[in-house]
């Protein structure tokens, strides 16, 4: 994280999103517009006496913590953040919702970095290659209420357990429960939201191995009973299998079922967990003092629309769709696009970092060429046939035609040699090269030529 | 007119797009799956290349079936 | 059309491969070679066990080269496979690479019918298909277009910032775009990591 602050090739732009894409492989003209953080970024020090002085400090839940931690309106969203810079969160900043407060971030910062008045910016980039990475989020499917998952403090998910294990997270690495008591019962649910139609049909693949890691961490750090209610474990990976059984002999309590639900049990404050031991074929119920569920994972929000800004498709999940599932994992139908990681499809940290730096390749390959060739099996306008209709605009898949000055023209660099234009043009302006109407009528009359010598077939 | 009872041989000719329908005949191909041989396939990069014209005209020279799969 | 805009007739050749026995066991590959020499234009025919190997190839420069050959149709496998190949063929005995045309009789023919006349047959017709449809292709040339040396990454988590880092360690400028404040992504939020049980951060 910090290599890549600092690296002397690389321009950070965080708290930014792309939001304007022209241009095709090699030449891309994309527009990134930054968001105000409403601090000067290059007076800013990250001495972090703004979110000290913050008058709104920990009154807001801390995303990074998610959602056990707390922070002001003026923050920083973590001690390694890169950059390390302070951001004021328009939504609880009360003067930036409000118009009213006593701003004591501005009177603390002696850098001065502070500006209300900052404006969004767009910046114009141009970009031979781009790589997608725009990784995952877990699931937040309504079926999940089942679980207790949003009703009951101590049903928590995979991120909040991590943060509760963190030396630097909200309990100093304590796994405690909501109420602060060291849990005698872990629980743990396997697929939920995976592998369940209701949701999500595919397994994300990452869930039964990280429910393992956890499972060590819950004993190691409670000394209490820990389950987890699996449906298939599914650990194929190198050293993988190895941490499974570890796993088992440290006395993870692994049992073959899919929960049915968690509910509270209003006697002592623990939760039920009622589900089946399908390899015993009987129904048990766990009393439990923490319940971690394994949610599915899924594409980030708005990865849909940015695929359609770079004209990558998305597969019937949301994932961003490779352009061939075995021999071309990390490219994409649009040339000069390439994917890495979670966005791609569920994968763990090894596989993201093997498919990132395939990507990387992929677009050093492009972009190490200076120059490339325009295969010309594309489409051309016969400018004086031509009545600038704006059928083939309509039809062509690439958005490679525009009017010019009323009449169609091709952009050979986006256009792909479909066709589809040749075929919907009326006043028949257009020639397909290489797959012209003479060339496929004299095919076709080929194809008739032995009769009547022979009999067909 | 001669009468002689030959069987009906249909002679189809099929517009297959390079990169669904055409591949799809080559893992034909591939996997040794067997059809009749009255097909004869022009491969076009997308079916959308294939304009009415070209289907009618495809009948007048002879055709019996014209398909078109993308 | 030469370049006064007469006509002059093509001089086309014919290449029919055996494939080994792919095509050949199926296929009577003599008859079609055959039939094709007596299509329009067609100023030679051959049959190669192996149209695809160096020798198939070099023979193919040296038809152009010495016959005059303007046009070449092979009958092979799918062009999916060796389209590219034959191209850069014609391309480097002097031929514009877009006067070829390929015919898939293994494929679309010898492997998915019996051995027999039908076959044969489809075979030749999938031939004069070529032939005719070979005489009317015309030089193309690829454009050339310079490529910006600069990478777009979007998102900051693992795999964006190892993508970013790789490209830029090659040399290239890199805009790495993170719509959060900070980059690092989930596995900044991870404490330690499966299998090995180090810290992520
Ligand atoms: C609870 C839990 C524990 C885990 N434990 C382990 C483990 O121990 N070992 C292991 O190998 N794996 C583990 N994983 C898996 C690991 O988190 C992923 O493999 C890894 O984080 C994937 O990285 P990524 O870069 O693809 O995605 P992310 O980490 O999600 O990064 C994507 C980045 O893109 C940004 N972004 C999204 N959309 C946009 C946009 N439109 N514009 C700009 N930026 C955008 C996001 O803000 C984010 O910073 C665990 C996962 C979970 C949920």
């Amino acid at each position: 994280m910090m290599d890549a602050g600092r690296h002397p090739n690389i321009r950070l732009l965080s708290y930014s999103e792309v939001v304007e894409v022209h241009g095709y492989v090699g030449n891309f003209q994309v527009r990134v517009k930054q968001k105000p953080r409403y601090v000067d970024i290059e007076r800013c020090t990250g001495c972090g006496a703004c979110v000290e002085a913050c008058v709104w400090k920990d009154r807001v839940y801390s995303e990074y913590e998610a959602g056990l931690g707390l922070r002001g309106a003026a923050y920083i969203p973590f001690a390694q953040a890169v950059p390390m810079k302070a951001v004021i969160d328009p939504n609880s900043c009360l003067f930036l919702t409000r118009g009213k407060c006593s701003q004591k971030c501005v009177q603390a910062c002696e850098a001065r970095a502070i500006h209300f008045d900052q404006k969004e910016e767009f910046i114009d980039l141009k970009v031979g290659a781009v790589v997608l990475a725009t990784g995952y989020e877990l699931t937040d499917h309504p079926s999940l209420a089942r679980y207790g998952y949003g009703l009951y403090d101590n049903v928590i998910d995979g991120i909040q357990f991590e943060r509760l294990s963190s030396a630097a997270g909200p309990t100093g690495g304590r796994i405690v429960t909501r109420d602060g008591r060291v849990p005698e019962t872990v629980v743990f649910l396997h697929c939920i939201g995976s592998r369940d139609e209701d949701a999500h049909e595919y397994c994300s693949r990452i869930c039964c191995m990280y429910g393992a890691k956890q499972a060590h961490l819950a004993l190691e750090k409670t000394g209490g009973r820990v389950y987890q209610f699996y449906i298939d474990m599914r650990t194929a990976g190198k050293g993988y299998e190895e941490f499974y059984k570890r796993m088992q002999h440290e006395g993870v309590r692994y049992i073959r079922g899919k929960v049915a639900e968690v509910v509270p049990d209003a006697e002592n404050g623990k939760l039920l967990v009622r589900g089946e031991d399908t390899l015993l074929g009987r129904y048990v119920e766990i009393p439990a003092d923490l319940v971690v569920l394994l949610t599915a994972i899924k594409p980030a929000e708005g990865s849909r629309e940015l695929g359609k800004l770079f004209g990558v498709a998305v597969d019937k999940d949301g994932f961003f769709a490779e352009a061939h599932p075995k021999l071309r994992p990390v490219d994409t139908t649009t040339d000069g696009v390439f994917l890495a990681g979670c966005c791609q499809s569920p994968k763990d940290i090894p596989d993201t970092v093997a498919q990132a730096s395939g990507a990387a390749a992929k677009a050093i390959v492009l972009l190490s060429k200076r120059e490339i060739e325009i295969d010309p099996t594309v489409a051309e306008v016969d400018r004086d046939k031509c009545s600038g209709c704006g059928e083939c605009i309509l039809a062509c898949p690439y958005h490679a035609i525009e009017r010019v000055e009323g009449k169609a023209q091709v952009n050979i660099a986006l256009c792909k040699g479909c066709g589809t234009c040749v075929g919907a043009c009326l006043a028949k302006a257009i020639i397909g090269h290489h797959f012209t109407d003479e060339e496929l009528i004299a095919q076709i009359e080929g194809i008739f030529e032995r009769e009547p010598e022979y009999s067909f077939p | 007119m001669t009468t002689t009872p030959e069987p009906f041989e249909p002679r189809i000719v099929g517009f297959l797009c390079n990169w669904c329908s055409y591949a799809g005949a080559d893992a034909a191909g591939t996997s040794r799956l067997k059809y009749a041989p009255n097909l004869r396939i022009v491969r076009v990069m997308c079916s959308g290349r294939v304009s009415p014209e070209l289907v009618v005209r495809t009948f007048r020279e002879g055709a019996d079936g014209v398909m078109v799969l993308g | 059309m030469n370049r006064m805009g007469e006509y002059r007739k093509p001089r086309i050749g014919v290449y029919i491969c055996q494939c080994g026995s792919n095509i050949a066991a199926t296929v009577d590959t003599e008859a079609v070679a055959e039939f094709a020499s007596r299509l329009d234009g067609v100023v030679l025919t051959r049959v190669n066990k192996y149209t695809c190997s160096d020798p198939g190839q070099a023979t193919i420069r040296k038809d152009i080269q010495e016959q005059k050959l303007d046009r070449v149709v092979i009958a092979a496998c799918t062009p999916r496979m060796h389209e590219p190949t034959f191209r850069r063929t014609l391309e480097s005995a002097g031929l514009n690479p877009y006067y070829l045309e390929m015919t898939n009789i293994r494929e679309q023919v010898s492997w998915v019918h019996p051995a027999g006349e039908a076959a044969t047959h489809k075979a030749m017709d999938l031939v004069a298909a070529a032939v005719e449809r070979v005489h009317l292709h015309r030089a193309l040339y690829p454009r050339k277009s310079p490529i910006e040396p600069a990478a777009l990454v979007v998102g900051a988590g693992i795999a964006g910032i190892q993508a970013a880092l790789d490209i830029a360690d090659a040399g290239y400028q890199v805009y790495l775009v993170e719509r959060e404040p900070t980059i690092g992504g989930k596995m900044a939020q991870l404490d330690k990591t499966f299998p090995t049980l180090d810290c992520a951060t």
